[in-house]
């Protein structure tokens, strides 16, 4: 019973966060002088000289009309409402006019997914798996050196990893491409191929910044269990090392990083953005940017409600999930 | 030690791909390198596999106007000139510019064997007319009563009222024109044109699409078996040389030097000075416009400089105030700031100083603005020209050269740095000298001073020049960028103070195209969206001249003369500071296509961006 | 003090002591009167280190050495300011919301899990892009303290609630103390650790993405920070004309600085866990 109020209150939070979230994104963007009509005209005007006054004005009639801008706010907030959270319909993109702003977002979506969660994915293996030795063997000197590089390479803002990498390895070397560009014209091998290569570089920046960040977690996370009573209380009884890592510290410290991993599965649109940006990556990330630079109102928030469920639901996964497998946690 | 090993694997992989990839010499979409053309495009196009050029938001600069789309005039860049497409020659007018004839070329295929004729150019009028989702549609429908084939080569255009330049406003005159003739065939057959995404288009053009991204960040286009038949083949007789151009999206800056660097481009869009030295010394087959200093062409027709927002009231629309901010300024600082000393200088209002502009222009104005004062308000006067900016340049950069050429590299002169007569002139303008900084009605006076960040360097690094020189002069000073969704809105409701923008132009003797945004009828209180220039000068004079000009036909020797005293017009009330004109180091690299045009090869200008790009596909040629 | 040193782990005393360098260049060295590094055309351009320069001047003749100390200044106040107004916040909310309980409570942690749910960084590239045209350091800096009071309070909150239940609470109520003093007399003090702790994390996390967004070229544009110093090289090419100390002083400042807020932050986390532990 305890738990059935404790799921319904935590339903109700997820859906409340969710609802004003958007609300708070559907009026940001509203609330600033910038537009996308004017935006298109300032283009049309900057690349060909001037443009004839009456033209301009005929114009901009025309396309506030086609881009369904004419309607008040409110119709425009409750129509998002109806349609966008509950469809999923976003309604025409304003720059790839008419195409729907969802189509173009499941087009960017699988690789901004592929990238993201396979390299969560790895760096929370890799990095729990350091980790744990580092802290389980923590006087051991390769422990040390492991995690001496992770605390160097972990604080290092990102941009820097990738900007250094993307030198070494495109410029310089010529591995990789520079420019993560998909060529899915001439056959499936070359279309395999061009994703591979598209990728490496991304995923090892990424890899590296995150797998930091895991190794470090879970070595403070297995060390501190491993100083814990019942851990102590195990070794006094004199079982063995292996033992004891395995089924006392190993058990009690992943199951904090379990939730911890489900939380960051849900932000892997918000992880992967300057990525993208960077090395040209076709993801929701590069999508997000554009949308914002050129005022495409529903891409921006077709993006960034997507991004917004998707956090909110790993946090309710995690919370309600947590209680189940961590005996120590009682729902409150 | 695992993951020691797995490194080396990584390495070992990546190794193997990598040669696989450049073992032959093929480029990533599968078409030989040494029959493929590279060329840059610098945005992602947002609507891939689009290319009816009558939708919604189609990219043309991705390659579609550069080699498919169909002109009714083409413009010679070299010469300045505008040259019949499809059109045969110019419009043959009637008296009052009511009646135009328009004899259409012979020979034109469109790409599926079909015959282009008058049909075809008077279907694509009247379709622009029919359809109100169509842009130009509802001007197509103020400015044409009728178009219609007369006979299979000859349309008849009549116009509602007198229109004196209908192949320039119907032309290519600089980038490109938004009025493309479409085969009749095709779209008379479809029930919306403005949702027709054309994805294997039909074009009169030399190229077509091959293949393009999902993603939108490539296009490879083919030449056509029979490239004969089209605009290019039937106009020049010459063949495109390269079997593939590929247009594809290079990402930032650094990316795209790197790119250059290694041969996997040849040509690209824009750089900056010091891009251009770091590839030039890195790859000896880079190279730009001219051999040596100052590289780049001056010829772009968008002079960058600083725009005041006159509509904001005083003391903005007060010519002594925009004369002392232009007297305040060191420009030869501002020069070394933006480009190195590289750049023509077109100071005047306005009119940019392209090569022909310059001759037109601004050298039959130097002996009036010799002798043109400033009255300083304390019964001084002070000459504002300086003639001496080129010989400046020159030894302080080691350049040499006769003076008629370092006047072609410079410009005929600046305006004066003479901080004492700003100071004045401020003074007249109604603002107060304390200890403390200047005071405007008796409040502390702060000037905004605007850029638009990522784009054109030229005109942000010289804004960002201007206010380090005003803050030095003693003016206080605010700095701030802003990107082009919000510009878009501020510049044109007067939103700021000022800004480094380019309300300029210049390529045609006919100056009316590029100064009727600044008819001061067209003025919309600040915070409004007009159709005129967002600075909002509001000259009589300026505007009658304007008025004038709509009613005469370009080549009328008056026009000439009311444009020359627009322009004096113009310099003495100084509505916006010339910098330099568009200053554009456009870099090639010939290690697998040669033979573009470059000083000592002037067969057009550098302009990959627009439409003329098809023209010059046929001299480009392939290194042996 | 001493006492303090000896038991100070490593990482703590090198992260105080880079910390400490970082702040004397920013809030010390700063003061020492020089040109404005901003302006342009100070001295010659692209001059190598000398004992004038120490580090050589940029492309536009601004010396590279007192561009770095301002860009650190600027950077390290941008990131105390977030970091101030996140933590004072983030404490005050989660305490309200922990002791108050009840409705205020719930709607308290609707209101905070929103903005945890919120992806930040598309939202801070929607407001700078937009507010760019007005936008200042103290703008930037309310911007990213926008975010930095969530996790905070949502931390102590939790924190409060397991406090609540503790028995030397329940005494202190006992024998007639308010609620107001108990929070301060009881409470604040465990609350204050895990906020210095929480403090030192979200300077780093607004340096970071004050730098971040620079790089986007979202940054004030006259706002010399760390940031914005590495994209204005970035703009002018450094990296590839290999102007190796205009483009390289910003980025191992900010990689040292990062470090040692880093270390000093686990430092910090592992005194107080082995303090507590004893």
């Amino acid at each position: 019973m305890k738990f059935w109020k404790y799921f319904g209150l935590r339903v109700l939070t997820w859906a409340l966060t969710i609802l004003i979230g958007v609300t708070f994104i559907f009026f940001i963007p509203r609330m600033f002088p910038s537009d996308p009509v004017e935006n298109m005209i300032g283009q049309m005007q900057s690349r060909s000289g001037q443009m004839d006054p009456l033209e301009m004005e005929h114009l901009r009639k025309s396309l506030r009309v086609q881009f369904g801008l004419d309607g008040s706010l409110v119709e425009q907030y409750t129509s998002f409402l109806w349609k966008g959270l509950l469809h999923f319909d976003f309604g025409p993109s304003l720059l790839s006019y008419p195409e729907p702003a969802g189509d173009i977002i499941m087009l960017y979506l699988p690789y901004t997914l592929g990238l993201s969660l396979t390299t969560t994915l790895l760096a929370w293996l890799i990095g729990n798996f350091i980790g744990l030795l580092a802290g389980f063997r923590k006087n051991k000197r390769s422990s040390k050196i492991l995690e001496g590089i992770a605390i160097c390479i972990y604080p290092i803002p990102y941009f820097i990893v990738a900007l250094v990498l993307q030198i070494v390895f495109a410029f310089i070397l010529k591995w990789l491409p520079l420019q993560s560009t998909i060529y899915a014209n001439n056959g499936m091998w070359a279309y395999i191929t061009s994703i591979l290569k598209a990728s490496v570089l991304p995923a090892v920046s990424l890899l590296l910044v995150n797998t930091g960040w895991w190794i470090i977690s879970m070595k403070s996370l297995s060390s501190s269990t491993a100083e814990e009573d019942f851990v102590l209380y195990a070794r006094y009884r004199g079982l063995s090392e292996g033992k004891i890592g395995k089924s006392y510290v190993f058990r009690n410290s992943i199951l904090t990083q379990i939730t911890a991993l489900a939380m960051s599965l849900g932000g892997v649109f918000n992880g992967s953005i300057m990525t993208e940006i960077i090395f040209g990556y076709p993801g929701v990330g590069t999508l997000i940017q554009k949308a914002i630079l050129q005022s495409d109102y529903n891409m921006i928030l077709g993006c960034i409600t997507i991004s917004i469920v998707a956090i909110a639901t790993a946090t309710l996964i995690a919370d309600l999930v947590y209680p189940l497998i961590d005996p120590r946690i009682r729902y409150s | 030690m695992r993951k020691a090993l797995s490194l080396i694997l990584a390495i070992a992989m990546l190794l193997t791909m990598g040669s696989a990839a450049f073992a032959a010499e093929m480029t990533e979409v599968g078409t030989p390198r040494n029959e493929t053309l590279i060329v840059e495009t610098q945005t992602p196009t947002d609507v891939p596999g689009q290319f009816n050029s009558y939708m919604q938001g189609t990219q043309m600069g991705f390659g579609i106007h550069q080699l498919m789309s169909a002109m009714m005039w083409e413009m010679d860049t070299a010469k300045g000139e505008q040259f019949g497409e499809v059109a045969e020659g110019f419009p043959e007018s009637n008296e009052d510019f009511t009646e135009h004839i328009v004899k259409i070329r012979q020979g034109i295929k469109w790409s599926d064997g079909e015959t282009l004729d008058a049909h075809d150019v008077a279907f694509t009028f009247n379709m622009i007319k029919d359809n109100p989702g169509i842009n130009q549609s509802s001007y197509a429908n103020a400015v044409f009563a009728s178009v219609e084939a007369v006979d299979d080569y000859t349309v008849k255009f009549v116009t509602t009222e007198s229109f004196p330049r209908l192949s320039m406003r119907f032309g290519v005159t600089i980038w490109g024109n938004d009025y493309r003739i479409v085969p009749e065939h095709i779209y008379s057959a479809l029930e919306d044109v403005t949702t027709f995404k054309d994805s294997a288009p039909v074009v009169a053009g030399p190229y077509t699409v091959s293949s393009y991204d999902e993603l939108g960040k490539w296009i490879l286009y083919e030449r056509r078996e029979d490239w004969e038949n089209s605009t290019v083949g039937v106009v020049t007789g010459k063949m495109p040389q390269a079997k593939y151009i590929l247009f594809k999206v290079l990402g930032d800056d650094t990316t795209r030097q790197m790119a250059m660097i290694n041969n996997e481009i040849d040509i690209l869009c824009e750089v900056t000075p010091e891009a251009l030295e770091v590839m030039t010394s890195a790859n000896d087959k880079i190279a730009c416009w001219y051999n040596e200093f100052p590289y780049a062409t001056s010829d772009d027709p968008c002079s960058k400089g600083l725009a005041f927002s006159i509509g904001r009231g005083a003391p903005y629309d007060s010519a002594d105030f925009r004369w002392a901010i232009a007297l305040a300024l060191n420009f030869d600082e501002i020069s070394m700031n933006i480009f190195d000393g590289a750049g023509r200088a077109s100071v005047f209002p306005i009119l940019t100083a392209t090569s022909a502009m310059q001759e037109l222009y601004y050298k039959p104005l130097q002996e009036w603005v010799e002798a043109f004062e400033l009255d300083l308000g304390d019964g001084t006067t002070i000459n504002p020209f300086d003639n001496g900016y080129a010989a400046r340049m020159a030894a302080a950069l080691g350049i040499e050269g006769t003076e008629e050429e370092l006047v072609d590299m410079f410009g005929i002169g600046c305006w004066k740095y003479a901080p004492e007569a700003a100071e004045k002139l401020l003074i007249k303008a109604g603002l107060e000298k304390k200890d403390d900084g200047w005071y405007f009605d008796g409040a502390p006076f702060t000037i905004n001073m605007t850029y638009l960040a990522d784009t054109e360097a030229q005109a942000g690094r010289g804004l960002v020049a201007a206010y380090d020189q005003l803050t030095k002069f003693g003016l206080s000073c605010n700095l701030s960028s802003e990107s082009s969704a919000t510009w878009d809105t501020h510049g044109a409701t007067g939103e700021f103070e000022i800004a480094g923008y380019w309300p300029t132009g210049g390529i045609t003797k006919d100056i009316y195209s590029q100064i009727n945004g600044y008819d001061a009828d067209l003025i919309v209180p600040i915070g409004e969206r007009g159709s005129g220039q967002g600075t909002r000068w509001n000259n009589a004079e300026a505007t009658e001249i304007i008025q004038e000009l709509a009613k005469l036909s370009p080549e009328d020797e008056k026009s000439y003369e009311l444009a020359m005293d627009f322009m004096k017009i113009a310099i003495a009330d100084m509505p916006f500071i010339g910098f330099h004109s568009g200053v554009k180091f456009v870099p090639t690299n010939s290690t697998n296509w040669e033979n573009y045009p470059s000083a000592s090869n002037p067969y057009n200008g550098p302009w990959w961006w627009w439409s003329c790009f098809k023209y010059i596909t046929t001299e480009i040629s392939p290194v042996a | 003090m001493k006492k303090f040193w000896k038991n100070a782990n490593m990482r703590l005393k090198v992260g105080m002591f880079m910390t400490a360098f970082f702040m004397i260049l920013g809030f010390v060295v700063y003061f020492i009167p020089h040109v404005d590094p901003f302006s342009y055309n100070s001295y010659a351009n692209k001059l190598p280190p000398s004992w004038e320069n120490f580090l050589g001047t940029t492309s536009m003749g601004q010396d590279i050495f007192w561009l770095l100390i301002e860009a650190i200044h600027n950077s390290l106040a941008i990131g105390l300011i977030v970091a101030l107004i996140g933590t004072v916040l983030g404490v005050f909310v989660g305490l309200l919301a922990g002791f108050s309980g009840g409705v205020l409570d719930r709607v308290l942690m609707v209101i905070t899990d929103t903005f945890v749910v919120i992806p930040s960084l598309p939202i801070l590239i929607l407001m700078t892009s937009l507010m760019k045209g007005s936008s200042t350091v103290i703008l930037m800096a309310l911007v990213l303290a926008m975010f930095a009071w969530a996790w905070p309070s949502r931390q102590i909150r939790s924190m409060a609630l397991s406090i609540k239940e503790r028995d030397f609470i329940y005494t202190a109520k006992f024998s007639g103390e308010g609620t107001v003093q108990v929070v301060l007399t009881e409470i604040l003090p465990f609350a204050l650790t895990w906020s210095l702790s929480n403090f030192m994390n979200a300077t780093l996390a607004a340096i970071a993405s004050e730098s971040s967004l620079a790089v986007l070229g979202l940054s004030p544009a006259n706002l010399v920070s760390l940031g914005n110093m590495i994209q204005w090289a970035r703009t002018r090419n450094a990296i590839l004309a290999q102007q190796w100390f205009w483009i390289g002083s910003p980025i191992v400042a900010t990689v040292l600085l990062f470090i040692g807020l880093f270390l000093l932050i686990t430092g910090y986390n592992d005194y107080m866990s082995m303090k507590r532990g004893r």
